[in-house]
């Protein structure tokens, strides 16, 4: 069996989105959003609620949970050095809301989003991607140029970079527009062998 | 000759901006190991990217994550090492002098938990313990930077004169509860019994034993080949795509103590940072991992 590859386009349509299942492998060429912040998600409510704008219009966008050490030098040229996924689940609180509010049509990271941020995932038309945890040199390949830092006021990782990419990746679909979620199914699977696993444990022991 | 201030600077320095970009060498032996028995197609791609991964960063030498962590380091002071150096100052002193120089930048991680702001330095930064060895004749110091994926998952419990079978089901347990938030294939340490923080201790130092070497205690080697299967068996796979290889290593060590046992579970992710030095009066520095 071989995994199922696809090259793809931002801003992604829904229905492209729509054809992926879990556990493809995609690669991003286009505009991506950046931002590994709490804060940063704090804030991204707030704009939902009418305290702020936001720095960019992220409809139809994606937007994921990566760190990046990105700054403007004395040119005025932004650059990346780095860009690394931090983790998802974070952002649990956040999503279910951001993901339909914003109109995200993918986000991601690593380690994956809850089952409510699934199903609004779903409904919304919008899939997780997921980033290898410390493949900071193979992410931060993918990077054409920086298109533009939002809330530069805040500290490198917390700010909202606007990058162009060329082929990101490769990332893993972690939950699919269709409900399917690697992580949920994981971890069920997991709980239904914990009896097996403790009763092998138990013969093992010889008691 | 005696071990100086210098030596001291230079190697908190050192050890840690080489924790940053180098996998350790049995880290990446136990990856391209477990490529030859995991049965999963995504999780053999993911171990292949994460060998891929080590390799760029050590080639480009450049930070394998982006979450340079926290500084952490460890002390062992041998009974016949000559010394003239005040650690604390110069261990400062030596992550002070990374920081401003280090090239690419970290980033800034260091957090006041009352304020979450969030910078390079702070209060008790960077943590250092300190301990006294026998029989050595050098200062031996490990670093292992601790970032927000291994750090968040460990887990301690205190029980009353537990069971083995409560013991490791316990570690299944915080296992299950971690499930691939710790940036999986980890190693993962087991401390059980002394006191609380003698216990905390036990786990994060079997965090950074070498990965493939055999408890010298019979009992404790059947122990951990028991949590190793299980774990594996629990089945989340590299960065949790599901998989037979979760840890890649299940290290335990333990202490006498009260009726009352802590039991403490700590991991260290796939890059498994980790460097060493051991320092003599003479000057030599050894290098390791």
């Amino acid at each position: 069996m071989t995994l199922r590859e696809h090259d793809l386009t931002l801003p992604l349509t829904e229905d492209a989105v729509r054809a992926l299942n879990v556990g493809d492998i995609v690669y991003l060429t286009g505009e991506i959003f950046a931002t590994a912040g709490m804060p940063t998600h704090d804030r991204l409510l707030g704009c939902l609620d009418g305290v702020e704008d936001l720095p960019f219009d992220l409809k139809g966008g994606a937007l994921f949970h990566l760190g990046s050490l990105n700054e403007e030098g004395e040119d005025g040229a932004l650059r990346i050095v780095y860009m690394n996924p931090t983790t998802s689940t974070r952002f649990n609180a956040h999503m279910p809301r951001l993901i339909p509010g914003l109109g995200l049509r993918a986000t991601g990271g690593k380690g994956g989003l809850s089952a409510e941020s699934a199903k609004a995932m779903a409904e919304a038309g919008c899939v997780y991607l997921a980033f290898l945890g410390g493949g900071a040199e193979i992410i931060t390949a993918g990077i054409r140029r920086v298109t533009g830092i939002g809330w530069p006021e805040m500290i490198s990782h917390y700010r909202i970079a606007r990058i162009e990419v060329d082929r990101l990746g490769p990332l893993t679909v972690g939950i699919d527009a269709h409900g399917n979620s690697i992580y949920d199914r994981t971890t069920a699977a997991a709980l239904d062998k914990r009896q097996a696993i403790l009763e092998e444990m138990r013969k093992a022991r010889g008691a | 000759m005696a071990i100086t201030d210098e030596m001291i600077l230079h190697a908190t320095k050192e050890l840690y901006s080489r924790a940053l970009r180098k996998v350790p060498e049995d880290a990446k032996a136990a990856l391209a190991q477990a490529m030859t028995t995991e049965t999963d197609e995504t999780a053999r791609h993911t171990l292949e990217l994460q060998l891929r991964s080590a390799e760029l960063a050590e080639k480009k030498d450049r930070f394998v994550c982006s979450d340079s962590g926290v500084p952490v380091y460890f002390v062992k002071v041998g009974a016949g090492a000559e010394l003239k150096c005040d650690f604390k100052t110069s261990i400062r002193a030596g992550y002070e002098e990374l920081v401003d120089t280090i090239e690419p930048p970290m980033l800034k991680h260091v957090t006041n938990p009352l304020t979450l702001e969030r910078s390079y330095h702070g209060k008790d930064m960077p943590i250092v313990s300190y301990d006294f060895e026998s029989g050595i004749d050098y200062v031996e110091i490990i670093c292992s930077p601790k970032a927000l994926g291994s750090g968040r998952w460990a887990a301690m419990e205190l029980f009353t004169f537990p069971s083995l079978e409560e013991i490791e089901t316990y570690i299944l347990d915080v296992a299950i509860k971690a499930g691939a938030q710790h940036c999986p294939p980890v190693v993962m340490g087991v401390g059980i019994g002394g006191t609380f923080d003698h216990c905390a201790g036990l786990a994060k130092k079997q965090t950074l034993r070498k990965i493939g070497t055999t408890n010298p205690d019979p009992a404790l080697a059947a122990m951990e080949e028991r949590l190793f299967r299980a774990v594996n068996a629990l089945g989340f796979g590299p960065m949790g795509t599901g998989g037979d290889t979760t840890v890649l290593g299940v290290h335990v060590d333990y202490a006498s103590g009260h009726g009352f046992t802590p039991v403490a579970v700590a991991f260290n992710c796939w890059i498994n940072r980790r460097t060493s030095v051991k320092i003599w009066g003479d000057g030599r520095m050894e290098w390791g991992e």
